[in-house]
């Protein structure tokens, strides 16, 4: 079946496809369309699918996790203040090793209240445990998110995957898609085989104290289910190309990389505007080639390494800011290819709120990189401008008169 | 590639058009792309739309800035959409009857296409609470004006997509405004350009 629809509609069917038994989900913003139309599709009789609606979502993660321990395919979908707002029992779906399967719709924090796109909410969720996969095509988040019921499930992962993609960009954007039949998708991705489950014949506890004796040993073996991730990851998109046909990449996507002299690096949709930008620069004459990362978290090292060797410029995009540091992705890859590059590299950190970045600008940063001429960590899309000036002359005004008073 | 943007008001139906021009250039075999950019979302606020069509896979995610065509739903929005960037050969079409049109825009250089879109939504009494859609006219107006899908692919989209109560009506909607337009500044003929060729259906 072909559609042309918003990535948030072709994901909700893409979760019927799945199976998945249990919505539980808080459907006021910044909730999406991926929620009200599951409950459509539930109502209308075309999924079944038990739909749980809470008051916010801590509960709906907490229901999650309850329906998950069960023994049963769970999913939901957020977005920046709903994924906070839920934060604490992310390390809790992660720390019990559940298989939950989680969309969150990058946008960004506020205050300034702002709901469009950027990963800063994603990345403040990074070291919860949860596998991060990120989309670029509308295409890419359905196949993405039948693929990650089938790494979540899997023996040697059992962990809670959360598929992001951009909103606006491709959340509310209409583009074609494919959905597989029904019956190739239970090819990909049989029945849940729960690892464990809460059995009232067989009573036993998930998540209670754990001594100084054995806590470390459980965060190792979490540690030890990414490592096995990047595995399986590669293998579920592997067959994914067998059994359905398409194919995104494994842990990353790159794009004209071989011949290439400079390296871009970023993840969701604005790697796919980063490939307009290389073919543009290499009509200029400029080497280039894109790494897209699919895979945040496990983060692809090894490809990153091999890529990386010999290559003369990285330039990591960023759409988020680790404040006090530089963008995140940027610290992510420069820790991978530690010893393995000598590559000079730069950050740019643009597109944070919904601000629309071109090719031709990030073509531009990048020439500018390439040259020598930017500085490490640059926002290459700032535009101080008179309204931006006179607000701080406003508030340096304020703090002067403020002292001015304080001193009479 | 072929690109489009629309500068309407809220209400005006701007996001269903987009949904049905990227549905009907699926039809003819396009790649396709259509989205809003919202600002505040409510009745009467300015929303600006794009469209893309190409033959290969489209991996722009950015908005348009330099337009083939230029759409402006309502004539308050003109200077707007002039001031948000153009090309030499971009070819305007507005929402406007052709008097209006010809006493206001004099100084615009492009070529510039009428269709009184909202006379056409009032004649056939499609209106949401009092405001015009002008989407549907300027659907038929926009197969006339840019080429992209045929009138026949319009309709058949409309047909598709619209609810019983309002099929026809629209289809006739359709229809009039493709059949409406007119040229305004006498920049370039306002007749079609040759024919894209046959795509398998």
């Amino acid at each position: 079946m072909k559609i042309i629809d918003t990535a948030n509609h072709a994901v909700a069917y893409a979760a019927k496809l799945a199976r998945v038994e249990v919505v539980s989900a808080y459907p006021i913003t910044p909730q999406t369309q991926i929620i009200e139309e599951i409950s459509r599709l539930i109502d209308e009789g075309i999924m079944d699918c038990e739909y749980i609606p809470v008051e916010s979502e801590h509960s709906a993660q907490a229901a999650l996790i309850g329906a998950s321990a069960t023994g049963v395919r769970v999913f939901s979908a957020t977005s920046s203040h709903g994924l906070a707002y839920m934060h604490e029992l992310l390390h809790w779906a992660a720390a019990v090793r559940l298989p939950i399967v989680m969309v969150n719709v990058n946008r960004a924090m506020g205050p300034g209240w702002n709901i469009w796109c950027d990963h800063q909410d994603a990345i403040a969720a990074r070291d919860t445990g949860w596998i991060q996969l990120y989309c670029a095509s509308h295409q890419e988040c359905v196949d993405t998110l039948i693929q990650a019921f089938r790494i979540a499930e899997d023996h040697r992962v059992i962990m809670p995957v959360m598929v992001n993609y951009d909103a606006f960009v491709l959340s509310h954007t209409y583009m074609k898609v494919e959905f597989p039949e029904q019956e190739t998708v239970d090819l990909f991705l049989p029945e849940l085989d729960p690892m464990w489950k809460l059995d009232l014949d067989n009573p036993m506890t998930h998540g209670s104290v754990i001594y100084p004796d054995d806590y470390e040993e459980v965060r190792f073996s979490m540690q030890q289910a990414h490592g096995n991730a990047r595995k399986v990851i590669s293998e579920a998109a592997a067959e994914y190309r067998v059994i359905v046909g398409n194919y995104h990449g494994d842990l990353t996507e790159e794009f004209m990389t071989e011949d290439a002299e400079h390296i871009i690096v970023a993840m969701g949709s604005i790697a796919s505007e980063a490939k307009m930008a290389v073919k543009q620069l290499r009509e200029e004459g400029l080497a280039c080639g894109v790494v897209r990362i699919r895979s945040y978290r496990p983060f692809p090292v090894e490809e990153l390494q091999r890529v990386m060797r010999g290559k003369r410029t990285l330039v990591v995009i960023d759409r988020d800011c680790s404040f006090g540091l530089e963008g995140a992705l940027f610290s992510d890859v420069k820790a991978a290819s530690y010893g393995h590059s000598d590559a000079r590299a730069y950050n740019l950190i643009t597109g944070l709120g919904g601000r629309d970045i071109t090719y031709g600008l990030l073509a531009g940063a990048v020439r500018a990189a390439v040259e020598g001429k930017a500085e490490t960590v640059r926002w290459p899309a700032l535009r101080l401008n008179e309204h931006h000036l006179a607000s701080k002359r406003g508030v340096e005004a304020a703090w002067q008169g403020r002292q001015k008073r304080s001193a009479s | 590639m072929v690109e489009i943007r629309f500068h309407s008001l809220g209400g005006q139906g701007a996001v269903t058009l987009i949904r049905m021009l990227a549905i009907a250039g699926d039809k003819i075999g396009k790649e396709v792309q259509a989205f809003p950019f919202f600002g505040a979302e409510r009745r009467g606020a300015p929303v600006k739309s794009f469209a893309r069509f190409d033959d290969a896979r489209i991996d722009v995610r950015s908005q348009i800035y330099i337009p083939d065509f230029l759409v402006i739903m309502s004539p308050t929005l003109m200077d707007l959409g002039l001031s948000e960037g153009l090309k030499p050969d971009t070819v305007i079409l507005v929402n406007e009857p052709l008097e209006d049109a010809k006493a206001k825009y004099k100084d615009i250089n492009h070529t510039l296409l009428s269709v009184d879109a909202t006379s056409i939504a009032l004649e056939l009494n499609l209106e949401v609470e009092g405001m015009p859609l002008v989407n549907i006219p300027v659907f038929g107006a926009i197969s006339y004006a840019t080429d992209i899908v045929p009138l026949e692919v319009v309709t058949e989209v409309i047909r598709e997509t619209m609810g019983k109560k309002n099929m026809e009506v629209s289809m006739e909607a359709a229809r009039r405004g493709f059949t409406s337009v007119l040229e305004v500044n006498g920049k370039a003929p306002a007749r079609r350009r040759k024919p894209l060729p046959e795509v398998a259906r």
